[in-house]
């Protein structure tokens, strides 16, 4: 006993700041978070919580608004994650290429990323304006647009402009990723290719495009379960609206506690994020393993 | 298919700069008509048909946001909560970090792995209620320490991760000559990791500052007493307040760009090796 703390003690006080930290402020309130989802709890009122066992999530399933919500949660997390995959491994086959002055447009095309939400946010919601944003104003000179779209309020394009303003501050990070990975490809190869005739897109579906797998699930997998669980985009951009055409679960999570003071319910629809977002990796990765089963006869 | 090898490499290479032009301007442009706007005159701002570049150039916006409102105590706020987690995250992330890495034999440490990977997967909206009510519980609600224990929860996982990664890299010779030599474990991690492990530090760090310094829900959730607002707050509460005074808040999007301008002109090169041994390792 006294020796396997000798070995192992150095192990075990290094740990202890981290284990302390993730235990006292993630694993317990998640634990909390699913034990509130059976109760019925007020943030205002101080006192005992009443169990109604499964009463949070029929009401929530019950309430219609919270299938809209579903739906735009996943609209929003796979049009978001789908524009910062294309954008982002767009412009890192760009920077990828021979060119002069990578260092500029490499700082040019992470700028985004650096810029915080808020600003983001705030920058956008004025170039959407639709009195005076730019926007409106360069698409009615070119004469795309005949009168000027209000993008942030209209219950048409508020998903799609939400979605936009996402794609723009988060592609840069898989502009980054992929770029590292295709720094490493053996120019050789791709030559040996081209001489046995092959064209550039058969050089990149053949040769890049496999070895951009691995991160590629990586970034994804990621970025599912960051967009889904976002917040702070829509609210700062539209708060939900207009009419909840923007309002995610993640958003409705907030209102219902912070505003209604639902602790119960909103414990409930956390919870059924949870699953939805164990259900979505379940498939995806299922999806991933056929295709490979698919890939090896 | 008729064109010449050097005729066919020129019109990749026009398509290629086209390409790269059109998706700087796409980057770029917001954060250049957010300062365009921001040193025009109030009366140019409101103008259905808005010129690129200003006759009259004005600082008025920014002589505003500076001294009439409260945004210089929101950005040392921003200053000391983001730092201050900064440190407290990689000061527990380098210990942790060296535990995965060197000493991952002990038992639990692969299970604290594990545990920091699935971290990654918990909403924060899920968290923002129980937190919320600890921090009410223990008196930390417009507070610095309350903000900087919140930000570091999130940060810690990602840190760790990514200076595992390059811990794993650093050959374990050189400990074990150190060993020989008698070094204990903590004078080891001193003298000798920390060193090598500057860039990949240094890279954490700047990760982790990019993201305290836009940190929103946190502060959003557990802040009401507008002297300890950060700026990203500060500013989103400007937005009720100014609805239509879109020039003065652009010069606050502005300000707060600029101190995160100069750290990344200095760090662009450690910012973007340390995302990738983060990515392609992680």
């Amino acid at each position: 006993m006294i020796s396997f703390l000798k070995k192992h003690t150095i192990a075990y006080v290094f740990m202890l700041p981290a284990v302390v930290f993730l235990i006292l402020l993630l694993l317990v309130p998640i634990i909390n978070v699913f034990i509130k989802s059976f109760y019925e709890s007020n943030l205002l009122i101080v006192g005992d919580d009443l169990f109604i066992g499964l009463q949070n999530f029929i009401n929530v399933m019950q309430d219609p608004l919270f299938w809209t919500n579903v739906k735009n949660s996943i609209v929003y997390t796979f049009g978001s994650v789908g524009g910062e995959y294309v954008v982002g491994l767009g412009t890192a086959i760009l920077l990828n290429q021979n060119i002069k002055g990578r260092a500029f447009f490499r700082g040019a095309m992470i700028i985004p990323w650096v810029v915080p939400i808020v600003v983001a946010g705030m920058t956008w919601r004025w170039m959407l304006n639709p009195d005076y944003g730019i926007i409106n104003v360069l698409l009615m000179n070119i004469g795309i647009l005949d009168q000027s779209i209000n993008w942030l309020g209209s219950e048409t394009t508020a998903m799609f402009s939400v979605i936009w303003v996402n794609v723009w501050r988060s592609f840069p990070f898989y502009t980054i990723s992929f770029l590292a990975v295709l720094q490493t490809i053996n120019k050789n190869e791709l030559e040996a290719a081209e001489i046995d005739g092959a064209n550039m897109f058969q050089k990149f579906w053949n040769i890049t495009f496999p070895k951009l797998k691995g991160i590629s699930i990586i970034l994804i997998v990621l970025h599912l379960i960051w967009t889904f669980n976002n917040f702070d985009f829509i609210w700062i951009l539209t708060e939900g609206g207009p009419l909840n055409a923007t309002e995610t679960l993640a958003i409705a999570t907030y209102k219902e506690a912070f505003m209604k003071y639902h602790y119960g319910t909103a414990s409930a629809i956390s919870v059924l994020m949870v699953v939805i977002l164990i259900g979505m990796m379940a498939l995806y990765f299922w999806l991933q393993n056929k295709q490979e089963a698919k890939g090896d006869n | 298919m008729h064109l010449s090898r050097k005729t066919k490499k020129r019109l990749l290479s026009t398509v290629t700069y086209f390409f790269l032009l059109i998706a700087s301007i796409y980057s770029l442009f917001p954060i250049f008509w957010a300062f365009l706007t921001a040193i025009k005159p109030a009366d140019e701002v409101r103008s259905p048909t808005p010129t690129l570049f200003t006759a009259n150039p004005t600082l008025e916006n920014f002589r505003s946001v500076l001294f009439e409102t409260q945004f210089p105590r929101y950005f040392l706020n921003s200053v000391i909560v983001s730092v201050g987690s900064v440190l407290l995250s990689i000061f527990i992330g380098v210990l942790a970090a060296y535990a995965l890495s060197r000493l991952s034999k002990s038992p639990g440490v692969k299970t604290l792995g594990v545990g920091m990977l699935l971290a990654q997967m918990v909403p924060v909206v899920l968290l923002m209620i129980p937190l919320y009510r600890i921090m009410m519980n223990l008196g930390l609600l417009d507070s610095y320490t309350g903000l900087i224990i919140s930000y570091t929860v999130f940060a810690v996982p990602i840190i760790t991760w990514m200076l595992k990664g390059f811990f794993d890299t650093i050959p374990i010779e050189i400990e074990e000559s150190a060993m020989l030599d008698g070094c204990n474990k903590f004078y080891l991690i001193v003298r000798i990791m920390l060193p090598l492990s500057v860039p990949a530090i240094v890279s954490a760090g700047i990760y982790a500052l990019v993201h305290a310094w836009s940190e929103f829900v946190l502060t959003f959730t557990f802040v009401s007493d507008d002297s300890m607002r950060t700026l990203s707050t500060g500013v989103f509460n400007f937005m009720g307040l100014w609805i239509v005074d879109w020039g003065r808040l652009m010069a606050a999007a502005i300000l707060i760009i600029i101190p995160i301008a100069i750290v990344f002109t200095f760090i662009q090169k450690y910012l973007v090796s340390g995302l990738t041994a983060g990515s392609t390792k992680g």
